[in-house]
């Protein structure tokens, strides 16, 4: 491996901007990190130049750890978006800088000077002064400079940002080139998708500090894994839907996809839906693919090779739109056609068109939406407006829905709700919580979140489970909840008994399989604490010795929970995410 | 005519009149008078005046001791521009208004301060005194007063300049292998350098008139301790005008080739620029 990460955390007054970041990038990749500004993804950057320390976590480069060691003994060429050229001194003397620093002899030196500009094309530039070369021609003078030393990495960060997009996708396929030509592994920062990929061999996303996935970009557009990779690498149209033994069901209507989950409980879960796997025709007859409703054209827009339409769904289709487009306004269905199919089918503002569905991609994250429950309206009303709340909805670009149960937490109530529960049901913290949780646990609610009014976005999270059948669950909810709050994540084993050597290598062993199941199955990094004793006793320990953490605890069987988390819930002083898997 | 161009402002006839007037009114006016003033003595008198050992022991003293202050104030300047423009902490900005307080300050005042401070029996002088070191009644004295009064032109020079270089051109450099020093003499210096210069010239300019705060403290012993001003004062309290003029002529045509000569070396840097880029 060319780039090894492990486990990087940067911290800037408290609030981590690199979370928990592991990656390895091959010899010779080109290697994309793509996010919106703020995501961490320059900070990144400059933790492997070396340019910023880290907090904790290690960084290699071809095998050398080179966390504590200093930018200039690291040998990376870095590329800044404002080309960092010294003004101050010809091309020449630029791109020699490194050279000279190394004490190399002047023949040499301008040897590899003459090479160099030949390979970013500016060959008898040598006598210019940075500011009589264009843009284009200064960032050619930059990455020349960074590639003069022969250094085994070279980190771009945002190169094009400051140049106009004809010489954008020039110095674009240059630098391409010039990375194949010297086989040199490039690590590429951006908050472009279509130049990640343009360039890309591998795209990891981040966000909020979090590497949330990784993956070659046709991979990572065809079937992302989180909403906000579905939003930012490209526009999708997102759906709250069924999963059902027949199928993915949108509006009530079957999409198909049975195939990959035969046999699964109904559950609500993610559709994603990109704009280009719309269909619209004159009827429902005319459509090729799977029917899902009759909407109206809302606007048409041209951008040259594309149409861009957007559709507005009847009402009579109960197909809930949590997004459209990029993310915001999930009102209409964001829809593009080819001007083929322009062709075939021209339409107008207004008119009344069959809406249908070619290709349905379901998110793997569990958590779908939030239903606040209360004993009356006014109670589940006040809960949608929780500050943590209100931010994860935000967040995670779903929605709220609210459900009265005025028997809510009495005890001799039957064993009955009004409908089944999806998504994640959330109750208020004001007394009686544990009575209340347990009410809903047991009518089949799976993720339970019991919110105390005044919580805040939390700054650890911890997690736990009780029996080993819960862990893929809590860890999958865990994972989502960790992509939407920049907070680091804490898995507390904790084993009964004391810790003596045989218990204590069991311990290890689990804490082990549960870093690397994260891992592997949810890109979530975490860090494992090892503990003996009572789980209650611990947890509450840990949750009292600093404030805003969040607690997200598995159960596989309601015994559990009446055994050991009533009393963590009754002061109702912390968020708690019940996730309950494995009873029938 | 090419020079002339558009701008928001009235014509260049107006302007370039209002320059003239001004600079003649305010600046060249008075310096001719001073130059006819001294014009009427006698060749023989004149060179007596100027060349007699205490104004010689003078001249040596001014322009030294500026000099020398200007030096100081270069390399002070520098750092303490530096440390206001790169760094956050607290009371940074009562420490930059505080950079303006001799700007500010009667000069005299500023005399009497150090005079106080660095008498022989004054807060700091009391403790140096032991070690042998006179600061006050010595030229140490004067090169302090100087030093003090010309700070404020050097750190306001040096600073936009410094401003302007970039954190990335430093972090360029040392992904590149340059390390600190390296970093300073070949990045920031050159970036910098004319803002040296100016903010050296407009501190030796100001230490070169100055007379209030180095009168206090320079104790004025004729040859040793005693600035080309004070002797002009001197000159004047014996009604003496025109050896008064004839001094005050000597220290403009000193100046004059200084600051010229610093001037020229500017232009030469800038030129050499220009050149390398053609």
């Amino acid at each position: 491996m060319s780039i090894t990460l492990d486990q990087v955390t940067k911290h800037y007054a408290g609030v981590p901007v690199v979370n928990d970041v592991s990656l390895d990038i091959g010899d010779g990749e080109f290697f994309v990190l793509l996010g919106p500004s703020g995501s961490g993804k320059s900070t990144l950057l400059r933790a492997i130049a070396g340019l910023s320390g880290v907090d904790h976590g290690r960084i290699s480069l071809h095998g050398r750890d080179v966390t504590h060691i200093a930018a200039r003994k690291r040998g990376v060429g870095l590329v800044f978006q404002n080309y960092a050229l010294f003004r101050h001194m010809t091309v020449a003397d630029n791109i020699e800088f490194a050279l000279r620093v190394r004490h190399m002899r002047a023949r040499k030196r301008r040897q590899r000077r003459e090479e160099l500009l030949r390979l970013v094309a500016l060959e008898g530039m040598d006598n210019r002064l940075p500011a009589q070369l264009s843009g284009g021609q200064q960032q050619r003078v930059a990455v020349a400079r960074a590639l003069a030393h022969k250094p085994e990495v070279l980190l771009l960060d945002e190169p094009f940002g400051a140049l106009d997009a004809k010489i954008r996708e020039e110095l674009r396929r240059t630098i391409r080139q010039v990375q194949r030509e010297l086989g040199i592994t490039t690590v590429l920062v951006t908050h472009d998708q279509e130049e990640a990929f343009a360039m890309a061999d591998r795209i990891g996303i981040m966000s909020q500090g979090r590497l949330l996935e990784v993956g070659a970009p046709h991979e990572l557009y065809a079937r992302p894994a989180t909403r906000f990779v579905a939003t930012f690498l490209g526009a999708a149209n997102l759906f709250l839907a069924r999963r059902t033994p027949d199928g993915i069901q949108v509006g009530g209507k079957t999409m198909g996809g049975a195939e990959r989950f035969p046999a699964a409980p109904e559950e609500e879960v993610v559709a994603v839906v990109r704009p280009e796997e719309v269909e619209i025709a004159p009827t429902r007859e005319a459509l090729s693919s799977r029917y899902l409703g009759h909407g109206m054209i809302d606007e048409v827009a041209f951008t040259g090779a594309l149409e861009r339409l957007r559709v507005r769904l009847d009402e009579a289709v109960h197909a809930p739109l949590l997004a459209a487009g990029d993310g915001d306004g999930g009102t209409a269905l964001q829809v593009t056609r080819t001007r083929l199919a322009h062709r075939g089918y021209e339409v107008q503002q207004g008119q009344s068109v069959a809406v249908g569905l070619r290709r349905v991609h379901v998110l793997p994250t569990p958590l779908s939406s939030f239903t606040a429950c209360a004993r009356s309206a006014a109670l589940a009303d006040a809960l949608t407006h929780q500050p943590l709340l209100a931010e994860l909805v935000e967040r995670m670009k779903t929605r709220i829905a609210v459900r009265v149960e005025p028997a809510l937490g009495a005890a001799d109530e039957p064993l009955q709700a009004q409908g089944e529960f999806f998504g994640t049901t959330v109750i208020g913290a004001e007394g009686d919580n544990a009575l209340r949780a347990e009410w809903l646990l047991r009518r089949g609610v799976k993720d339970l979140l019991v919110l105390p009014a005044n919580a805040a976005p939390p700054q650890r999270v911890l997690i736990h489970w009780m029996g080993e059948a819960a862990r893929s669950a809590t860890l999958a909810v865990s994972a989502s909840v960790l992509r939407h709050v920049p907070a680091e994540a804490v898995y507390l084993g904790i084993f009964p008994g004391h810790g003596d050597s045989e218990r204590h290598s069991y311990g290890m062993r689990e804490l082990l399989d549960a870093r690397s199941e994260a891992q592997a199955a949810h890109g979530l990094d975490m860090r494992t604490e090892l503990h003996f004793g009572d789980a209650a006793q611990e947890l509450t320990r840990r949750l009292a010795e600093a404030p805003a953490q969040m607690l997200i605890v598995g159960i596989t069987e309601l015994k559990h929970f009446a055994a050991a988390f009533r009393a963590l819930l009754e002061g109702g002083r912390w968020p708690v995410l019940i996730v309950q898997r494995g009873t029938s | 005519m090419s020079f002339r161009k558009a701008s928001v402002l009235p014509g260049f006839g107006l302007t370039f009149g209002f320059t003239t007037f001004f600079l003649s009114a305010i600046v060249l006016l008075p310096l001719a008078a001073l130059v006819l003033s001294a014009a009427a003595m006698h060749w023989s008198d004149f060179l007596r005046v100027v060349s007699s050992p205490r104004a010689l022991g003078s001249y040596r003293l001014s322009f030294g001791a500026s000099l020398l202050a200007a030096t100081i104030n270069v390399v002070f300047g520098f750092i303490i521009a530096w440390t206001l423009v790169r760094y956050e902490f607290p009371g940074r900005k009562i420490i930059d208004a505080l950079i303006d307080m001799p700007f500010a300050l009667p000069t005299a005042v500023s005399g009497i301060a150090l005079t106080t401070v660095f008498a022989q029996n004054g807060w700091i002088g009391r403790y140096l005194e032991p070690l042998g070191i006179k600061v006050a009644y010595t030229w140490l004295g004067v090169t302090l007063a100087l030093t003090l009064i010309s700070m404020p032109f050097a750190v306001r020079a040096v600073q936009p300049a410094l401003q302007e270089v970039q954190r990335e051109l430093e972090e360029a450099a040392e992904t590149l292998g340059a390390g600190r020093l390296y970093v300073l003499r070949r990045i920031i210096l050159p970036t910098v350098l004319p803002a040296l210069l100016t903010g050296f010239t407009l501190a030796f300019a100001r230490a070169v008139g100055e007379y209030g705060s180095v009168i206090f403290i320079a104790g004025n012993l004729p040859m040793k301790t005693e600035i080309t001003p004070l002797l002009i004062v001197i000159h004047l309290e014996e009604f003496d005008y025109q050896g008064a003029a004839a001094l005050g002529v000597v220290m403009l045509a000193i100046s004059f080739v200084i600051l010229l000569a610093i001037n020229l070396l500017q232009a030469w840097g800038r030129r050499r620029h220009v050149q390398a880029s053609h």
